[in-house]
């Protein structure tokens, strides 16, 4: 019962975040720096590390990363969401254990400047141009402030999720 | 106890996002000095452009398995006027005149940089 029933909730996860993923590229950019996003799929990488587990978020994370780039991002999209996804998460494995569950968002927060600074390094490689590591700054300053709402948002989801599992 | 945590990391990042703003409004109008524009399509040197030679402003488009981006180049100045690019972020970041911050376009892998010296720097 346990497995069919973390299985189900895999594959759910994994639907909405794909969903997100391709309608959030569908918005155009709030302010004309390059790399600055809301990254509301972290939401539910995260939301996945609180209700099912480290392991199982790897996997909804790894799948909506290749399946994103079908939908939306392509090849090029792939390199940078690898770089900024893998390194989110080792990040974010990583401090989960450091802050109790009511501060989520400050793991949220280190997920989402270590997801900026992957990208940012793939942009780095890919232009040769060095001269992109000023954007160190405003790419961090953004990180914290989406990463503060992804994780409140993850928050109240996990939370939400888990009434819905008591009621049933 | 755990609001003190709480409030504590709130001052952190408060303080890094402040810092981080000021940094690249800073970089941004430091002014450096720079003439030459360097055009690079997947990290390769595309075109070199002495702006300070410009005499009268010109477009030139890049066509590339990446995509297409036409450049607008004046005396001191170069921007990106056109682009098929979906997010066109390299068409907002304007006119840049100086050294420090870099047009990008990431989809067509485009980068231009001003960078000071002459053409062979």
């Amino acid at each position: 019962m346990r497995n069919t029933r973390s299985l189900a909730l895999m594959a759910m996860l994994t639907a909405v975040s794909l969903i997100v993923f391709v309608i959030e590229a569908q918005i155009p950019p709030i302010v004309p720096i390059p790399g600055v996003k809301l990254g509301i799929a972290n939401m539910i990488t995260l939301t996945a590390m609180l209700i099912l587990g480290r392991r199982e978020a790897g996997v909804i994370l790894l799948l909506r990363i290749v399946m994103g780039s079908f939908f939306a991002g392509g090849v090029s999209g792939l390199m940078f969401s690898i770089a900024g996804g893998t390194l989110a998460y080792l990040i974010m494995c990583l401090t989960l254990k450091l802050f109790p569950e009511k501060m989520l968002w400050v793991v949220s927060i280190f997920g989402a400047i270590a997801h900026n600074a992957g990208q940012l390094a793939v942009a780095i490689a890919i232009t040769k141009t060095s001269g992109l590591i000023v954007y160190v700054p405003v790419l961090a300053a953004s990180a914290i402030v989406t990463g503060a709402f992804t994780g409140l948002g993850a928050m109240y989801v996990s939370s939400a999720l888990r009434r819905l599992d008591k009621q049933y | 106890m755990n609001d003190k945590r709480v409030k504590k990391w709130i001052i952190i990042f408060a303080v890094v996002f402040a810092v981080c703003i000021g940094a690249f409004m800073i970089l941004r109008h430091l002014g450096m000095q720079g003439t030459v524009a360097v055009i690079r399509v997947d990290g390769e040197i595309y075109e070199k452009i002495n702006l300070d030679t410009v005499t009268v402003a010109y477009d030139m488009e890049i066509r590339t398995e990446f995509g297409y981006n036409k450049l607008h180049i004046e005396h001191g100045g170069i921007s990106v006027a056109e682009a098929d690019c979906r997010d066109q972020i390299c068409i907002r970041q304007g006119t840049v005149t100086e050294a420090g911050v870099p047009i990008v376009c990431l989809p067509h892998r485009l980068t231009i940089e001003i960078v000071g010296g002459d053409l062979d720097a």
